[in-house]
């Protein structure tokens, strides 16, 4: 590190609230959208614990550009196939959208392929959405592939999961809007992300749904969520914790949860904005049967063979953090 | 093209797959079967749960049979409707263009997720070309996902009767590593061998160094092979092994049918006993002990 300031300096100033996340055991949490791939196993281990039974994944930037058609394949695939079978090893049902992001659509030649290859995925269980997709410089490429991708969700029945860009973010969330709404899709299937105070109030007078993502330092704070929730209220709301290979939180829904019940909220609208809401949404798509998460050995045949699996030496095996000893 | 009557297969699939579909989704898969067009085929392949749902399906002791008869070692049993219906589009996929044909599967095995990875593996058996599927398969050995090993690995007669020595030893200690029930593995007397049973004994050395447990079925495997090493393991495990550990080494020392084997076991009448009058067999083991 070139820096001569220490870890310490860069600490928060504001004091901190312990964490006690007892209050809120036995609540079930979905995150509908965290980037599972990025993150360890103790992360999945600690998310099981807080209570998260189910997630979904969306399709985004790896952190650098792809540069051919194949890691796009094998990174789609990857998230049907291993990290799908990762998450089940504790316990954690795993969705995903998929599609082009809006980073990525500025390399138009890759992007035309991309475009290709898409239905290959979309029809695949579990696959809830497409998305992310949407603005970040709001060029014209992207544009044009976020065109595209609503005529292909359209095409398929599916829900929409709408990244907005960090900058110019509210006439970015509008004009995301906008050409929804040209493209005859129905608001209720757009799930409008990353959203803060100042945009909220269109995305839900529009029918949109409302995600926010609470992300340390860049996007919403928690206490930020907890006032939102107190003025808008859990219709069509829903949080996210987006964790992904940046300083993030995947627990960041059940703290935000725990804190709501702290203020004040009620039982009831802590479930609709960090579980049932994410669900109604994103079962649009048809893929989403509660009871795989809700009761592990589901009336679903299959199902039930698969969670046997994950109980026949499936489950990863805890280590003692505590303990000096690796064996 | 294939080892096997691949016409009498295709009908006795459609009989099973026709009385545990609906109308409806019959007429939706027969519309899929025998395309030519790969956008279709995918389309179809990675629809079929939504179309078929995933229950268990139900099929006679009768035709149960007649499937065996057709392909031995090959069975349905247990699959799920979504799984039937994969089959059944992959066996009506034309494979008299070879090139074509394989391209066309190898596509749907580059873009599936596990519940495809799994019907694609556990259809490898009934697929035409069977020389082709090889490196596929050897392939599909090196996954980490559990379902998609227990694919390849449980009652799936491929592996057994096409992978070379060093794919097949592969197969065989990846389900140890991976804590596989071995029993459920066609062929595993059949295809024991010299090397695999060197390189089960040295896992064993290991496995005794880390103080960790080792799978007792992995003795049976060197029962051919027997040396004086291996002797002198399996008198370890006759003198300080658990009940099950016992009884695996003498089922591998009566299955080697070695003179030093049986004069080992004479110190041990009630092991020996058991054997012969078939109280004692490789399905029948004393359970596990927990915690070592």
């Amino acid at each position: 590190m070139c820096c001569s300031h220490s870890f310490e300096d860069r600490r928060p100033q504001v004091p901190s609230e312990a964490m006690d996340l007892e209050i809120i055991r036995g609540m079930k949490f979905f995150d509908p959208h965290v980037h599972m791939s990025s993150r360890t196993t103790d992360d999945y281990q600690a998310m099981a614990d807080a209570g998260v039974v189910a997630l979904i994944e969306p399709a985004f930037w790896l952190g650098q550009p792809r540069t051919g058609i194949d890691s796009f394949r094998d990174y789609y695939s990857s998230l049907v196939g291993w990290e799908r079978f990762r998450s089940s090893q504790f316990g954690i049902k795993h969705y995903c959208t998929i599609g082009l992001n809006s980073r990525e659509a500025n390399n138009e030649k890759l992007a035309a392929e991309v475009m290709e290859i898409l239905p290959l995925f979309i029809y695949k269980e579990g696959v809830v959405g497409i998305g992310e997709i949407g603005f970040d410089d709001q060029t014209a490429a992207e544009e044009k592939y976020y065109r595209l991708q609503l005529e292909l969700a359209k095409e398929a029945g599916l829900p929409v999961q709408v990244h907005t860009p960090h900058r110019d973010k509210k006439r970015g969330t509008q004009r995301s809007m906008d050409i929804a709404i040209e493209h005859g899709i129905d608001p209720y299937m757009v799930i409008i992300d990353h959203n803060n105070e100042e945009t909220v109030k269109e995305v839900l007078d529009r029918g949109f749904w409302a995600a926010f993502t609470i992300y340390p330092f860049t996007k919403m704070g928690n206490e930020r969520m907890v006032e939102v929730a107190k003025q808008y209220g859990p219709e069509r709301i829903m949080i996210n914790s987006a964790a992904d290979w940046g300083i993030s939180d995947p627990l960041a829904i059940p703290k935000t949860a725990a804190l709501m019940k702290l203020r004040g909220i009620s039982d009831e609208d802590i479930r609709l904005i960090t579980y049932s809401n994410a669900i109604t949404a994103f079962a649009q798509s048809g893929q989403i049967d509660e009871n795989d998460f809700t009761k592990p050995q589901s009336i679903d045949q299959s199902e039930k063979f698969e969670g046997n699996t994950v109980l026949r030496g499936g489950q990863q095996p805890r280590t003692d953090k505590s303990s000096m000893i690796i064996s | 093209m294939f080892d096997y009557d691949a016409e009498r297969l295709k009908a006795l699939i459609i009989e099973v797959s026709r009385s545990n579909l609906s109308p409806d989704t019959w007429t939706w898969l027969s519309e899929n079967l025998s395309s030519e067009d790969s956008r279709q085929i995918n389309t179809a392949f990675a629809l079929m749960p939504r179309k078929t749902g995933k229950s268990v399906i139900q099929i006679s002791k009768d035709l149960n049979s007649k499937i065996d008869h057709v392909k031995p070692g090959f069975t349905v049993e247990n699959w799920t409707t979504d799984k039937l219906g994969r089959l059944c589009l992959l066996l009506h996929l034309n494979p008299a263009d070879q090139e074509k044909y394989i391209k066309t599967i190898e596509n749907l095995f580059l873009a599936a997720e596990v519940s495809e990875l799994v019907a694609l593996y556990s259809s490898l058996p009934v697929l035409a070309w069977p020389d082709r599927w090889k490196l596929r398969c050897a392939e599909g050995i090196r996954s980490n996902i559990g379902l998609v090993l227990e694919a390849i690995m449980y009652h799936n007669p491929y592996p057994e009767k096409y992978l070379d020595e060093k794919a097949w030893n592969q197969l065989i200690l990846k389900a140890f590593f991976t804590d596989k029930d071995i029993i459920q593995i066609p062929g595993i007397d059949e295809r024991a061998n010299a090397e695999l049973a060197l390189t089960l004994t040295d896992y064993a050395h290991e496995r005794w160094a880390a103080k960790r447990k080792i799978n007792p079925f992995l003795w049976r495997f060197t029962s051919k092979f027997l040396d004086e090493g291996l002797i002198h393991d399996l008198q370890k495990v006759l003198f300080e092994g658990s009940l099950r550990e016992k009884q695996a080494a003498a089922l591998t020392l009566v299955q080697s049918g070695s003179a030093s084997a049986s004069e080992l076991l004479k110190s041990y009448p009630e092991l020996l006993n058991a054997i012969k009058n078939n109280e004692l067999n490789w399905a029948n083991m004393a359970q596990e002990e927990e915690n070592n």
